[in-house]
């Protein structure tokens, strides 16, 4: 990348590279027919195809610039990987743990509430933190009480459910770096 | 090799069916809506998983496979996005669940 001089430089930067992003996921699903018409030419069809991929990718790119703007900071692959990692192990954890719930007959459930003071602000993170706790076992995160904590929906409140947020969201917390310390 | 490859997909499609099963079941049998979307959320995120996982050996090739994984992503992203909204509306309403558990502090709930 580029080092940036101009204070517009950033939001261009993340417009170049959330549109080439969505315009790569939009052939990666729209594929199949793609190579096809690729194999004969290029068709008014491809034509077609790319002129609706393109216009998507654009008007996505607007919807998120608009809905998130670009945060100072930078990703962490090596702390997004771990967070990866943890978050399919714990998947598997809670797939099998719902599923031993619903096949058990005596049917063995302790569901409540619990109320989680997070150290993330209103936000983005936050809107993540709760979006990974969502799929990890026997949390669901439900919204926020008077105290600016969050309140999740457990199914079974003998789990140690506080450790394994505190777990989650120190994660998910190191996976982008502050602003302050950006490097050149 | 390929009797493996293909074993590798008939277990994990199998087993990723059971999951959507159990969470049918949990949507079944479970008490109230909170309950229920636990059951969908997590089974149906490891199910799609196994399934996408028993599909990966018998696709064409690598950006197929993209595909593939890509779908389980925006899958997994809906399924949180979606339960979360659900289960913030059912909260609201329902006075019948269990009392809030509020560790340390003292809940002001009326």
């Amino acid at each position: 990348m580029a080092s940036s001089k101009a204070a517009a430089m950033p939001l261009i930067r993340a417009a170049l590279a959330r549109g080439v992003g969505f315009l790569g996921f939009w052939l990666l699903l729209a594929g199949p027919s793609l190579g096809q018409s690729t194999a004969t030419g290029v068709t008014t069809d491809l034509a077609a195809g790319l002129a609706v991929g393109l216009l998507a990718a654009v008007v996505a790119t607007w919807v998120s610039l608009r809905l998130l703007p670009p945060a100072p900071g930078r990703l962490r692959l090596t702390a997004l990987a771990r967070l990866a990692r943890h978050f399919l192990w714990q998947s598997i954890v809670a797939g099998f743990d719902v599923a031993r719930r619903a096949f058990d007959p005596r049917l063995p459930l302790k569901p409540g509430d619990l109320a989680f003071p997070t150290r993330f602000p209103p936000g983005t993170g936050r809107a993540a933190f709760g979006a990974i706790t969502s799929l990890m076992p026997g949390t669901l995160p439900v919204g926020t009480d008077d105290h600016d904590r969050l309140v999740f929906h457990c199914l079974d409140l003998d789990q140690p459910i506080t450790a394994g947020l505190a777990r989650d969201e120190a994660l998910v917390m190191g996976v982008r770096r502050n602003g302050s310390d950006r490097d050149a | 090799m390929r009797l493996a490859l293909d074993i590798l997909t008939i277990v994990a499609v199998s087993l990723g069916a059971i999951f959507f099963l159990a969470g049918t079941v949990g949507l079944l049998r479970f008490p109230d809506t909170l309950t229920r979307l636990h059951a969908l959320t997590k089974a149906d995120n490891l199910g799609l998983g196994l399934v996408v996982l028993g599909l990966l050996p018998q696709v064409s090739g690598p950006l197929s496979a993209l595909a593939l994984l890509a779908v389980w992503l925006l899958a997994l992203l809906s399924g949180s996005t979606v339960g979360q909204l659900l289960a913030g509306k059912a909260a609201v309403p329902d006075p019948d669940r269990a009392p809030t558990l509020t560790p340390g502090a003292g809940a002001s709930h009326d």
